[in-house]
Parts: C-alpha cells; sequence; structure tokens
C-alpha cells in the first residue's frame, strides 16, 4: 500500500493539489459523482498503476465575488487552540487572533459535552507590529515560546503560521527547532497560513499533521483493544452510547483532547470519524504509518449507513455475530417514534448548507425522516478523500441509497447566491453549518437551523434527534416570515430577479456596464 | 513577576479587540454604505466573530457579516499580486449591492505584497462611482485605530472640499467606536436623544439613528465637532479643524447618570454658545424622571438585607473604564479596587487618564489605572485584589467568567468579549441607560445567588 501520507516535511500540499477540491461548482449530484472518479482517485491514492489515471481535474466555476469566509489559520485556532494541556502560538498581527473568544466558548461547551472540568484555552499571539513586518518577528517568537512554557507549562506547544509571517518568510520550522531543547516539550510549527489554500478544510490536515509528526506515539508498547480513535470536533460524547454495545471506549482528536489523548491515538484499535471531510487525513495516517486501521464504510448516519458502520467497527474488534443482535434491537427501538417523525415531515423539503462529507451524513438523515432535498448546498467538494477506502465514497453513498440531488452546488460561503438557490427548489427549512450564512438565509422567509453540536445527527438516535430539533425550527418559520416582511438584504432588484447563482460567472458581459463607465 | 514577565512581552493571550481591518464594521455602522474587504480569508469572519458574535451577540446588518464582499486572498494573488481579484470584486460588488458608498479596506496581505489600491480605486472615483480606500493591515493597529483611518478616508475621499457656511447648533457626533462596546447602538441613541433635547441639530454618523451617507455630506457644515471618548475620534476631529476650519469640543467622559449628564450638556451648550431656555428646561424634566426612579431603587439600595457588593473591578476600553468606574464611584458609592484599560490607548492620552482617575473621579477616591491588553496579566492583576467587603463586583468581558467564578464574585460583561450576554437594545449612559445600568448590576445581586 502507498503512503497517502508524507509525514516528512513540516508543510502539508494543501486539498487542491492533494484532492483536487473545488469550490464551485453547480450540477446534479449525479453528474458531480461522474465527474469525480472516486474510485480511479482511489486506486491511485493506494498505490495503483499510472493507468488508472488522476481522475482529470474538476471544472471549477470561479467566482469575481467572494464574501466572509474561513481560514486554514482559523481551522487550526478552533482545533489545536481547544487542547487542553498545549499552547497555541498564532505567530501573526493581533487580528489573525480576534476569533479566540469564541473558540473559548467553543471549548467551554466542548468541556462541558465531555464531562471535563472547566478551563480557558490557552493562546498567544506574537501581536506583530509593522516593524515586525520589516525587521521579522524570529525574537518576539522565540520570547513568546519562553513566555507559553512559564505561563502555562504545556505538554507541546504549537505555532501557527498566518498570512503577514508567511509573506515576509518568518522560519517558524527553524525557531522550533532551535527552542525545543531550552523549553523542554516538542514545538510544533504549522504552516496553516490562510492564502495557502482556497478551501479552510486544508487547516484540519495541517493540525493533524503537527499532531502527527511530533504527540503521537510511534512505538507504542502496548495496544488498547478496547479503545477507538474518533475523528471528532467538540460534539456530545453519543459515539459512546453508540460503541458501547461493542466493549469500545472512544478517544476524541482532537478538540478538547489532552496531549496524553492524542499520543495513545496510535495504540487503538481502530480510527474512524463523524465526517470524512475532517477525518480521512489523520485516519489516514494512522493506517499507513502507525498501522492503527480506519473503519472503511459508510459514514454513520440514517440507518443504512448506521447498520454498514456498526459492522465494519465490529469486524475489528471481533463482534460480528453481536452486532447483528444490537442492530437489529435499535431497528426495532426506534421504529415507533421514527414513523411518528415521518407523518410528522410529510410534504416537506429542507435544504443542507454544510462542508461535504458532512452534508452526505445530514441528507441521509433528513431522508430517513421523511423530508425531501431538492437541493444541497456544499463549501467544497473533495473528489476523494485522503483514506480513499472502497467505502467511503460519501456522496456515491448517498445518491445510491436516497436517489439523485437535481441540484447540487458547490460553493464557498457565498451568500449573495442564496437568493437563487432557494428560488429554485422548495425549502422549507435550512440546516447550515458555518457562521455568516444561517442568518442571511433567515432574511429570506426561511427558518435555519445552526447545527453547532455536530454529533447530534450520527447513529440511530441521531435521526431522532434532528426530528425533535426540527419541530422547533419549523415553527420558528414565523420569525423568519416577520423578518422578511420588513428587512432586506443589501443586493440590489436585479440580483434578486436573477435565476442563475453563479450569473457573474456565467454571463460574460455581466460587467459591461461599469465597464463601459470606466472606459474599459 | 518573573524576568520574562517583567521584560514586558508585547505578546498578548486573550484578545480584547480585533485588528484595523476589523473597521469594515464601522462601515456597516454607517447606513447603505458597503464595506470591501480587501484582506485574506479568515481575517472578516475573526474579526467580526468578535465584534459582532462574541460580544453580546449583537448581530450584524446589510453588507455586514456573511454578506460582506472580502477578496479572500489566494496563493496566487500573493505571488502575482492581488489587483485583478479586487478589481473583479469592485466591480462585482458595484454591480449586485445596494449601496451609497463602498469602502476598500485593505489588510495585511495587500498591504505586504505592495498591491496599488489607491491607483485601482481611483479609476473607479474618476468613473463617479461613490467609493473609497483605506488602509487598514492588521499590523499597523488595532480595530480602534483602524476605526480612526476609515473614518478619515471617507471624509478626505467622499465627503471632500466645502467652502459654504457652518450652521449654528450643528453638532457632529463623534463617540465610540461603532460595534465594539456592545451597547454603541443604546448609547448613541442615548447621547442623541439628550443633546437633540437640549436644543442641537445632531448629525449621527453611525448605528440605528444614522439617515445614511448624506449625514457624512453634511459634516462640514456643523458649528463644530463633539468627541465623546477619552481618545478615540480626537485624530478625526483634529484632521477636520485642519479640512474644514470646523473647531471641536473634547469631552474624554461618557456622562452616566443625571449629574455628570446635566453637567455635560451644560458643558455642551456653554461651547455652542446656543440659547439655555430649551437644554434648561430639557435637565429638568429629565433629572426629575431619573429621581423619581431612583427614589424607588433607593428603598431596594437601603432595605435589601442579603448582602450587596461593595468593590469593584473593571476591564474595558479607555471610554466605558472610565465612564461607569466614575458612575459607580461617585453616584452609587461603590469601591473600585482596580481598572484595567485594555485598547492600547495611544501614549499620549495615557497621562490625562491616569490623572482623571487618580484626581476627578470622586472626592475622596483615587486609584492608579492600569494599562494592560495582554489578558493573562489583567487576569493576574484581578487575582491579586483583596477584596475586603462582602461579594466582590468584577466588570469585565467573557474571558474573566472562570476567574469571577473563582473568586466568587458577581461578573457581568462590559467589554469585548461577552459570550454570556445577549444585547437587542441597550444602553448603559446618559439618564436612561444609567437606571438600566443599576437594573442590571442589582439584578446580579438579588435572588439566591
Ligand atoms: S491574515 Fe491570514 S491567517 Fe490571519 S485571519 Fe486573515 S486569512 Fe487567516
Amino acid at each position: 500500500m502507498a503512503n497517502r501520507i508524507n509525514l516528512n516535511m513540516t508543510t502539508v500540499e494543501n486539498r487542491e493539489l492533494r484532492l483536487g477540491t473545488i469550490i464551485g461548482w453547480d450540477g446534479s449530484a449525479k453528474e458531480l459523482i461522474e465527474q469525480s472518479a472516486y474510485d480511479e482517485r482511489s486506486i491511485k491514492k493506494h498505490g495503483g498503476c499510472k493507468g488508472a489515471g488522476q481522475g482529470c481535474r474538476l471544472c471549477e466555476l470561479q467566482s469575481p465575488l467572494n464574501q466572509e469566509t474561513m481560514c486554514s489559520n482559523a481551522i487550526v485556532q478552533c482545533q489545536i487552540g481547544n487542547l487542553t494541556d498545549c499552547v497555541l502560538i498564532n505567530h501573526a498581527p493581533i487580528g489573525c487572533s480576534s476569533e479566540d473568544a469564541k473558540f473559548n466558548l467553543t471549548m467551554h461547551m466542548g468541556l462541558a459535552r465531555r464531562g471535563k472540568p472547566q478551563q480557558n484555552t490557552l493562546n498567544i499571539s506574537t501581536n506583530l507590529q509593522e516593524k515586525d513586518m520589516v525587521f521579522g518577528g524570529a525574537a518576539k517568537l522565540r520570547q513568546a515560546i519562553r513566555i507559553a512554557k512559564e505561563r502555562y507549562n504545556p505538554k507541546a506547544i504549537f505555532i501557527a503560521m498566518a498570512c503577514a509571517t508567511a509573506i515576509t518568510g518568518e522560519d517558524i520550522d527553524s525557531v522550533a527547532e532551535e527552542m525545543e531543547p531550552e523549553v523542554g516539550v516538542p514545538i510544533i510549527p504549522l504552516h496553516c497560513e490562510g492564502f495557502r489554500s482556497k478551501h479552510w478544510s486544508t487547516g484540519f490536515d495541517v493540525a493533524f499533521h503537527g499532531v502527527l509528526r511530533q504527540i503521537v506515539e510511534k512505538h507504542p508498547k502496548k495496544k488498547q483493544k478496547d479503545l477507538i480513535n474518533i475523528i471528532a470536533l467538540w460534539g456530545t460524547d453519543w459515539f459512546t452510547d453508540l460503541l458501547k454495545p461493542l466493549g469500545l471506549r472512544v478517544n476524541y482528536l482532537l478538540d478538547c483532547a489532552s496531549f496524553e489523548e492524542i499520543r495513545q491515538a496510535s495504540e487503538a484499535v481502530a480510527t474512524t470519524t463523524f465526517c470524512e471531510t475532517l477525518g480521512g487525513y489523520m485516519g489516514a495516517a494512522l493506517e499507513d504509518q502507525f498501522g492503527v486501521p480506519q473503519i472503511d464504510a459508510p459514514q454513520p448516519y440514517g440507518i443504512k449507513g448506521t447498520d454498514a458502520w456498526l459492522r465494519a467497527v465490529a469486524k475489528v474488534v471481533g463482534k460480528e455475530k453481536e452486532v447483528e443482535e444490537y442492530i437489529e434491537s435499535e431497528h426495532k427501538r426506534i421504529a415507533p417514534k421514527l414513523e411518528e417523525y415521518r407523518e410528522y415531515f410529510k410534504g416537506k423539503y429542507g435544504m443542507v448548507l454544510t462542508g461535504s462529507a458532512y452534508a452526505h451524513g445530514l441528507i441521509s438523515v433528513l431522508a430517513e425522516l421523511g423530508i425531501k432535498n431538492e437541493a444541497a448546498l456544499v463549501f467544497h467538494h473533495d473528489p476523494v478523500y485522503d483514506g480513499a477506502g472502497k467505502n467511503q465514497d460519501t456522496l456515491k453513498e448517498l445518491v445510491e441509497t436516497y436517489g439523485d440531488i437535481p441540484h447540487y452546488t458547490v460553493s464557498k460561503t457565498r451568500a449573495f447566491q442564496l437568493p437563487q438557490l432557494l428560488k429554485r427548489v422548495k425549502t422549507d427549512f435550512l440546516i447550515i453549518r458555518h457562521p455568516g450564512l444561517a442568518s442571511v438565509a433567515g432574511h429570506l422567509g426561511v427558518p435555519t437551523f445552526a447545527l453547532g453540536d455536530e454529533h447530534i445527527p450520527i447513529g440511530y438516535d441521531g435521526i431522532l434527534r434532528v426530528g425533535e430539533i426540527l419541530k422547533g425550527v419549523l415553527a420558528r418559520t414565523k420569525f423568519n416570515k416577520t423578518l422578511q416582511r420588513h428587512v432586506r438584504l443589501p443586493y440590489n432588484d436585479w440580483w434578486f430577479s436573477q435565476t442563475d447563482p453563479f450569473k457573474l460567472t456565467n454571463d460574460k458581459d455581466v460587467f459591461k456596464d461599469i465597464e463601459e463607465k470606466l472606459g474599459e | 513577576m518573573s524576568e520574562i514577565q517583567k521584560k514586558k512581552p508585547s505578546v498578548i493571550s486573550d484578545v480584547r479587540y480585533a485588528c484595523a481591518v476589523g473597521a469594515t464594521n464601522t462601515v456597516v455602522a454607517i447606513k447603505g454604505a458597503v464595506p470591501i474587504a480587501n484582506c485574506s480569508p479568515g481575517c472578516q469572519l475573526k474579526t467580526t466573530a468578535m465584534l459582532t458574535f462574541e460580544n453580546g451577540f449583537q448581530g450584524s446588518i446589510a453588507a455586514g457579516g456573511g454578506n460582506m464582499p472580502s477578496s479572500n486572498a489566494t496563493e496566487n494573488d500573493v505571488v502575482f499580486g492581488g489587483i485583478k481579484t479586487l478589481d473583479n470584486l469592485i466591480k462585482s460588488s458595484l454591480k449586485i449591492y445596494d449601496g451609497d458608498l463602498f469602502v476598500v479596506l485593505t489588510g495585511c496581505t495587500g498591504e505586504l505584497i505592495g498591491d496599488n489600491v489607491p491607483d485601482l480605486v481611483g479609476k473607479y472615483q474618476k468613473a463617479g462611482y461613490p467609493i473609497v480606500y483605506a488602509n487598514t493591515a492588521g499590523f499597523k493597529g488595532n480595530n480602534l485605530y483602524g476605526h480612526e483611518v476609515v473614518v478619515d478616508a471617507i471624509i478626505d475621499q467622499f465627503v471632500g472640499d466645502y467652502s459654504g457656511e457652518k450652521k449654528k447648533g450643528l453638532i457632529n457626533l463623534w463617540f465610540e467606536t461603532p460595534y465594539y462596546n456592545q451597547n454603541w447602538r443604546g448609547d448613541y441613541q442615548e447621547l442623541a436623544r439628550i443633546l437633540r433635547g437640549a436644543g442641537f441639530d445632531v448629525n449621527v454618523l453611525f448605528g440605528p439613528e444614522n439617515p445614511g451617507v448624506e449625514a457624512w455630506k453634511r459634516i462640514p457644515q456643523a458649528q463644530f465637532n463633539l468627541v465623546v471618548s477619552p481618545w478615540v475620534g480626537v485624530k478625526n476631529a483634529e484632521h477636520l479643524q485642519k479640512k474644514y476650519d470646523q473647531p471641536y469640543l473634547h469631552i474624554p467622559e461618557i456622562p452616566v447618570g443625571e449629574e455628570a449628564t446635566t453637567k455635560f450638556i451644560r458643558q455642551v451648550v456653554e461651547y455652542a454658545g446656543i440659547d439655555k431656555k430649551q437644554s434648561e428646561e430639557f435637565i429638568k424634566q429629565e433629572a426629575s424622571i431619573y429621581y423619581y426612579y431612583l427614589e424607588h431603587f433607593s428603598e431596594f439600595f437601603a432595605e435589601y438585607w442579603y448582602g450587596m457588593p461593595s468593590e469593584f473591578v473593571v476591564t474595558a476600553d479607555a471610554a466605558y473604564a472610565l465612564a461607569y468606574s466614575k458612575f459607580l464611584a461617585d453616584q452609587i458609592g461603590l469601591i473600585p479596587k482596580r481598572v484595567i484599560i485594555t485598547d492600547n490607548t495611544p501614549a499620549k492620552f495615557r497621562p490625562a487618564i491616569t490623572e482623571y482617575f487618580k484626581n476627578n473621579i470622586s472626592e475622596g477616591v483615587s486609584i492608579d489605572v492600569d494599562f494592560e491588553e495582554d489578558g493573562y496579566e489583567v487576569e493576574k492583576l484581578i487575582e491579586s485584589v483583596e477584596f475586603t467587603a462582602g461579594k466582590p463586583l468584577i466588570l469585565g468581558t467573557s474571558w474573566e467568567l472562570t476567574l469571577a467564578n473563582k473568586k466568587g464574585a458577581l461578573f457581568f460583561e462590559i467589554s469585548t468579549p461577552s459570550s454570556e450576554t445577549l444585547i437587542v437594545n441597550r444602553s448603559h449612559i446618559g439618564y436612561k441607560g444609567a437606571l438600566q445600568f443599576l437594573e442590571r448590576i442589582y439584578s446580579a445581586s438579588v435572588g439566591g445567588k
């Protein structure tokens, strides 16, 4: 098997190069599956011969207009910045740290959900000034490392690169190496400057890359036969409920984890995740380089997905027989309530706007509830994941199980397209997992469910949990209708009259009037 | 303090402000204005997260938040220059937004790669588009600094020259940095209400009562600029003085409570030289209402025998640290134990603020104010306070929550960031706001807390 992940360098190739990730596309889900050629790409990832082809580069719609969005540095902050006993130094001007308070709130929520004691995040900004842009910030970085050690006595210190420091050429690798003996804990450089990748999810890979290189135990002395890695964010601990019957304990990575929990990842019996977009890199690396197999199965959403996922997990721990009984009893248990919800949501339409693999999971859950999905918006599309498992083609799994999605749009947080996206299909509510979009969509008369606790939809109970929440969400339509009656988005009538969300891309003459005025 | 700490680190933990490019929110506070963020992908989400979300969840509006155009620089832009990307962004913004004014704010990336933004924007200005640019790289300063830069940019490139008459009684209100203090909207309204009540025509440039960009066009006509803040806006007023020969009155203290507000009104009226009849009538009426409520409140204050705070600590920006400390110390009789100013107040304003806390806060009260932006040090400063009388009161940010719990203190958030508070419409200043401030403090004291 090929080494899908290269841990020799401190940097990570970004997703567009590694996976062929795109952030602009519009068509049906079926078409995208065809164009993505997952199987061919998967063979290639597993070291198959060149003849298998890489799958050609996906066509990508470029947009002249982009809007407020996230970056890889922010992702690193929300991952590494939420470790309990490690410090994250953001080597940057202060603005790059201005979301720290939000990640602090997230950490408090996460710790509460996981039953861990409350604490603030351990964060430092080197707070670079104009003169540091000219003369370099290495001295400040060294000082920050010493301060990090003195203030927090951490188990490891991470250094995040940011746009400004990447442009001025700060050598964080050298400083890390040079300082490590002095402070006596791993110092881990993370090359997560925002402009390096067009999609923030590269930041996940950078965070995992850092811990894989410098924290995860390279030569585990023992195996923990009942420990399973779950690549997660801050979600409530529902994986324990799901996996306890198989005799497994969960090891959540990375948010809210401690140094020790990360270190022991190589001792686990397997790795799985709630989202292939997030977990692919870590799963593949643990499998290739630490011998911890990843669960090659559909994601644990909806009945069929959860069944298959549980079976795959059970196989790893030799509980094939037990799992069948478990699955059967679970089906029985949720059936009456599920029937109730299906009745309740009859004739309802939903639309999911999230990262890609997670969207596929969520749409499955909505489909189980009897809710139709005529459209979906994902913020990026990875034609293949790093794990590239045979059974991990999440979009194909979705379409094969629940049918095509006629309007499947890939577009990274471009709120201005929402009027057109909502015009094309019937939608009674939206599920959104990214800041900035829900409130915009809310102006259009549709209630939105900002899904913060990402574990809500997993497993059998996840279907019921989503059903319960959606009842409340639908009721909130009243608020959104009020808003729609009185408040207008900042776009002009011409834009509202358009039907193509990619009008600015597809109409070559769209700026003609402005260009004429400019004399261009 | 250890050797390392003593070197006065410039590093910051637990940040309490955003950077200059966060001044996109200053633009959002002007009705009909559209910010165009010329920066890297995460910059706007982060700064806006801090200012509009993790700050009383006050939210955004119009072309703010998720609707904000942003160039989201890529590697390609960094290597080959980002002008083409910005040009496309400007065209698209002009094409689809309903905007009366567009403001391009350039962050670290654009400034470091040396894109010629003035040249590009100039092309649109020449063609008659209402568009301006501002240099707001994050390494140049925080969002308060960025706010002042944006204001000057709009004045110079949008308001333009003026040689007409000035109108007596018309004042430009320069007050707080929009979206920075959690109550800024309500506070703008209360201050505008007070000044109108006193007989002024108030030109409100930001917030709920801003009529739109036409208010900005009116700036040069005003009799004078009123700056109500220890330092924010002084730079702009100085600029206006030079540009339009327009004088300014600088009042560092945001008035809270009847006595301070009445004094404030009289000072502005005196300066303006307008007739005092209306202002005195207004004062009389407001004062009578204020004391009608205060007398009711005094029953609680006198008879509540389950304990009340006596000592307090404040950590906030200069403006609110000063305004709230003054009110609590001077009007209520709470004892200030520590005041920490966290907004990176420019050095030239610090002596005056220090002096104010030493000698002007209230008779018999004097305190050494600390200027500290590093949250770790802020926490240490609070931790070292020895409270000696009952339950302490900590007014600060969400970073202090854990510490406040540890200290068994009454705690509420008055400054950025705040994630334990939801603000829809609230003010703690002037006549009306001061009473709300009392409600908030003593609601935290009552019941089985
Ligand atoms: S400057 Fe770069 S690293 Fe910092 S917030 Fe902006 S995009 Fe992210």
